[in-house]
């Protein structure tokens, strides 16, 4: 079952910080919808997600996280 | 670590009415829930938290964690303040002495309005505004032989923040007694020193320096002067082995210690082992 992270209500860098507790939170090879703002987030949050190793695709303005 | 050490206090006491009242109500026992951080903590520790070596678990261990300062000068200011600022979740801050005005160019918990107040009063005032959440208590004694292992009992870790050679010896001896890690440092001049210390398992301080200096072979800050940065730089040194030690990040100075000279950059990392037959960790002869 995948889980969800709301952070449209974010601002970066709050927006990785939340997805980033997230993660730390869940079992590898858990994944999570992240549902982002438009915008900055879209790039810092897959972006920062795969330097961390995680596995990252984004579908329109939710970025699937497969947590490393 | 001493069955009153103070590490969780509150939470310790929360879980403990709450057990009281299920225990009243006859609820069923249910799974704890894994403490979490507030919305507030994380925009509060975000900055932290955005390291890739830092996690919510990293902060929530600081939160459970007491950390004595000795001194609330010169290497305390950065010290406490950044620790503070981290979100430590108790610190003492120990000093009998009060605020003088020549203590300004580097003591930044203190300001000029402060002079003639108790140190400890006067940076704990400052740190609880800069940090609400920070339990902070002030004891405004000097450290001895007779008071330091009352002091640092129940403390996770502690910052020796001093400016004197008895003091340092002191804490020493009641960390290793107590088993309690600790920061040392020492700043004069241009130059100074950081050490990180667990007791028991590496280097303490006696094991790198046996003996206190003859008296009057190394001068105070007060004969030979001090340069605020300087001081700056080692207290900020000791928060961040502080952090590193409270943590489990990065890796602390240990068996080794940090001489740093400001005026040319001139750093050395001095390793030390533990000494046989050291008086101060007890370690065994060989």
């Amino acid at each position: 079952m995948t889980r969800t992270l709301d952070i449209t209500g974010l601002r970066c860098p709050m927006t990785w910080v939340r997805t980033k507790l997230e993660l730390e939170r869940m079992a590898p090879g858990e994944a999570l919808d992240v549902q982002c703002p438009p915008g900055e987030a879209l790039e810092n949050v897959p972006r920062s997600a795969q330097e961390a190793g995680h596995e990252v695709r984004v579908e329109g303005t939710t970025v699937r996280i497969v947590r490393a | 670590m001493s069955g009153s050490s103070r590490r969780g206090f509150f939470r310790e006491l929360a879980e403990a009415a709450a057990e009281a009242v299920r225990e009243v109500q006859g609820a069923r026992e249910e799974p704890e829930p894994q403490p979490q951080l507030s919305d507030a903590d994380m925009d509060r520790y975000s900055r932290q938290l955005l390291l890739p070596e830092w996690s919510e678990a990293a902060q929530l261990a600081l939160r459970e964690a007491s950390v004595l300062v000795v001194g609330a000068g010169a290497l305390a200011s950065p010290a406490a303040a950044y620790l503070a600022g981290a979100g430590v979740g108790r610190l003492g801050i120990v000093d009998s002495d009060v605020v003088e005005i020549s203590n300004l160019p580097r003591q930044h918990l203190h300001f000029t309005p402060d002079a003639g107040q108790p140190k400890v009063e006067s940076a704990a005032a400052k740190l609880r505004f800069l940090n609400p959440d920070v339990l902070v208590e002030t004891y405004q004694v000097w450290l001895d032989d007779g008071n330091a292992a009352a002091l640092v009992e129940g403390n996770d870790l502690v910052v020796d923040c001093s400016d004197s050679f008895d003091t340092r010896y002191n804490v020493n001896a009641a960390c290793c007694d107590a088993g309690v890690p600790l920061v040392e440092g020492g700043v004069v001049g241009w130059s100074g020193l950081v050490m990180a210390i667990r007791p028991g398992e590496t280097a303490c301080y006696r094991c790198a320096f046996p003996d206190p200096p003859a008296p009057g072979s190394v001068p105070t800050c007060a004969e030979a002067g001090v340069l605020g940065p300087a001081a700056g730089v080692i207290g900020s040194l000791q928060a961040l082995e502080a952090l590193k030690l409270l943590t489990g990040t990065g890796t602390p100075v240990v068996d080794a210690f940090l001489q740093v000279d400001l005026a040319d950059h001139a750093s050395v990392r001095v390793a030390v082992g533990r000494r046989p037959g050291c008086p101060g960790c007890g370690h065994p002869t060989l």
